[in-house]
């Protein structure tokens, strides 16, 4: 038995290494960096300067832009895939001919790269050669060209609605696992006590899915806290900085401006709220198991 | 068993020769990887490679298309050269890179395998960008300069010559607009999302107004008379509808697009829209001319033609650096740039080169641009080296917020100002 063990713990050996290597190390390394003062290489000539870059970006209002945005963005998006998603979960639950394919069609603009999906609406969103503009104005609805990416707040609410497209249908997959393994005699028994559509929703469906709909937003929140290739090809983070990311930001310090010491730090403030979300989410699915 | 000593057998067989591969193919070949945009030099590069190839002798070279977005393949340099990779060997640098690549110890001092007079053969403003106390980082590859590019055929219809300056255009613009009653029609078209372009944009009203980034004594010279002219006669194009809102969203392709599909009068991008709207299947080819960007009444003496452009320089890493840099003499010599303008109607860093006979012979457009570049002015990306990439973005920022409408033009020119200030020391 024991022999046994102490060959598992060699075979773990190597993979164990490649993880500390891949995942420890740039880990390390960046929390380093933000301590550091910021210079011509990133190996050589490290100066520790402590809190320093932490206060700066503090007082950098560009910074701030960036959080309240990666805040706002997920405080509504987020809500959003959870509702549409629950619809989808609860329509494709249903048993109705072809659902193997409506289901297929539903995960489509997840299964599409981020990046491609904002390049192609992109396009739609163009004022002067786009899709919605020449359909609104065809149709009698709009009389001028809306900017629908050039205007400040209109183009955050256009990236919101991109996200909302394309993630709602995953969102819609996880929970529609969750609503599989709600047996069907709990409806049923239900019925017999008089239970309609609402109320069975509301007493069965929701307590028995929650442990799913935490997961999934969990996962969802992770996810839009990091929103990086959405930004950056839709937007560009513009107009002005209006619709610029956490990790846009720290993309730009650092590749842009070179400043790896800089960028580190918000990747830093970035991981600690990530962090904060998850472990009070975790918490909460802790508590309702217990 | 038998099998999987076989299959053992084999892969440990397989495994050696993998090894052993590349020491076969690594004879006296220097292995140079050139890293250029697709688009940026497109046919030619090829047809070049194999040309420097024969010429240089005992290299191969290989070709790495990179994205033409200066931004993006900024960023692929920015990771190999910290991680010090070796390759690529050579690289193609905006005209604004050099001085800021050079001071981080990333592109090594070439001019020694060149030589003071073969130096001398290149446009010697665009060369400068490339030089940092005394040593050159970076051959001028090619220009894209900023020009007006018009309709000809719309400013004939309404009696006008090519505008010269800023009042006439606007206008022309506001006229033509009026009379062909075509709500698809644009008066000015440009690049005004915040991006480089829409700084090197501003820039060139700057300078048309008589403006300088950095006065005589080097002292940032933007919140000024000037600076306030530029920016609120911008502001004032987009709110007169002279330029469509969506300028704002515009990057120079977009705006490109737009002028194609005939629903603009003026254009204001770089040269390298000359090629797709000559092109044989373009709806503007017979119409479309040009000239170079205007300046203000009064200050016709003022250099308006904002230059850009590519260069070649030499990763400091690289296990070949003189076999890169006799690579990048032959991929820049005259007949190189003749081939290039040819091919690919790529405007020569060798004032010699616009006099060609083959030149002006088969490429009219590119002799034709070399007039504009008397009137030619680099960014002030030289003097302020690291510091460049954040003071264009603070200027794209400011320029933007007061074009979105956000800031008073007045206000913010004193912001870039403070905040320019505060990066400089």
């Amino acid at each position: 038995m024991k022999q046994a063990n102490r060959a598992g713990v060699y075979f773990l050996t190597p993979a164990l290494l490649i993880i500390a290597f891949v995942l420890l190390f740039p880990i390390i390394q960046t929390i380093v960096l933000s301590f550091g003062k910021n210079s011509t290489s990133i190996f050589i000539g490290y100066e520790y300067i402590g809190l320093a870059n932490y206060r700066r970006l503090l007082a950098t209002p560009r910074f701030i832009t960036a959080l309240n945005n990666t805040l706002f963005f997920t405080a509504v998006t987020v809500p959003l895939e959870l509702c549409i998603g629950l619809l989808l979960a609860q329509a494709l639950n249903r048993r109705f001919r072809g659902k193997g394919l409506v289901r297929m069609a539903v995960l489509f603009p997840w299964a599409l790269p981020t990046a491609l999906n904002a390049l192609m609406w992109r396009w739609m969103f163009n004022s002067e050669f786009g899709l919605f503009n020449a359909m609104l104005i065809d149709s009698g609805l709009l009389t001028e060209r809306v900017n629908w990416l050039g205007a400040i707040p209109l183009a955050m609410y256009s990236m919101m609605f991109v996200s909302v497209w394309k993630t709602s249908s995953f969102m819609a997959l996880l929970l529609l696992a969750g609503l599989q393994t709600i047996p069907d005699d709990l409806y049923e028994a239900g019925s017999v006590d008089g239970s309609n559509r609402w109320t069975a929703f509301r007493h069965i469906t929701l307590p028995l899915l929650r442990p799913a709909i935490l997961v999934s937003v969990l996962l969802r929140t992770m996810d839009a806290m990091r929103t990086f290739e959405l930004p950056f090809n839709l937007t560009d983070g513009g107009p002005l900085t209006s619709t610029e990311t956490l990790s846009l930001y720290a993309y730009r310090t650092i590749f842009q401006y070179v400043n790896f010491n800089l960028g580190s730090s918000a990747i830093i403030i970035q991981f600690i709220i990530i962090m904060a979300i998850s472990l009070a989410y975790i918490a909460t699915l802790r508590r309702g198991q217990a | 068993m038998t099998n999987r000593t076989c299959l053992f057998r084999f892969t440990l067989v397989l495994l050696c020769l993998m090894l052993t591969m590349p020491a076969l193919a690594q004879d006296d070949m220097a292995e140079l990887t050139i890293s250029i945009g697709a688009r940026g030099f497109g046919d030619a590069a090829p047809v070049l490679i194999e040309a420097c190839e024969a010429e240089v002798g005992g290299i191969n070279v290989e070709w790495e298309r990179i994205s033409d977005v200066p931004n993006e393949s900024r960023s692929i340099y920015v990771t190999n050269f910290t991680a010090r990779n070796p390759k690529p060997d050579i690289i193609a640098v905006d005209v604004i890179w050099p001085g800021d690549f050079a001071a981080r110890g990333w592109i090594a001092p070439i001019e020694d395998y060149f030589g003071e007079e073969a130096l001398a053969e290149y446009i010697p403003g665009f060369l400068a960008a490339a030089q940092v106390d005394g040593s050159t980082y970076a051959i001028p590859l090619y220009i894209d300069g900023i020009h007006l590019f018009y309709r000809a055929d719309l400013l004939e219809k309404y009696g006008f010559e090519a505008p010269t300056t800023w009042e006439d255009l606007i206008m022309q613009a506001e006229t033509v607009v009026e009379g062909e009653a075509n709500p698809d029609l644009s008066g000015f078209i440009s690049m005004w999302a915040k991006i480089e372009g829409l700084f090197m944009n501003w820039l060139a009203f700057f300078q048309g107004a008589g403006g300088n980034f950095f006065d005589a004594d080097g002292n940032l010279a933007i919140n000024n008379e000037a600076g306030i002219k530029s920016l609120t006669t911008m502001v004032g194009m987009l709110e007169s509808g002279v330029a469509p809102e969506s300028i704002l969203t515009f990057r120079p392709n977009d705006a490109r697009v737009l002028f194609q599909q005939e629903r603009a009068v003026f254009l204001m991008v770089q040269d390298f829209v000359l090629a797709p709207l000559t092109a044989d299947d373009s709806p503007v080819a017979d119409a479309v001319q040009f000239t170079r960007v205007p300046y203000f009444e009064g200050k016709d003496m003022t250099n308006t033609t904002v230059i850009g452009g590519f260069l070649l320089a030499v990763n400091k890493h690289s296990e070949n650096v003189e076999a890169a840099a006799n690579f990048i003499q032959c991929f820049t010599s005259y007949e190189s740039q003749v081939q290039a303008s040819l091919i690919q109607g790529k405007v020569p860093t060798r004032p010699a080169v616009y006099d060609d006979a083959r030149i002006v012979e088969d490429a009219p457009g590119v002799a034709a641009l070399g007039a504009n570049f008397v009137y030619a002015f680099a960014r002030p990306s030289a003097n302020t080296g690291t510091a460049y990439p954040e003071i264009s973005e603070i200027m794209q920022t400011e320029i933007s917020a007061a074009l979105l409408g956000e800031k008073t033009p007045e206000q913010a020119l004193a912001d870039a100002e403070a905040q320019i200030m505060m990066v400089m020391g």
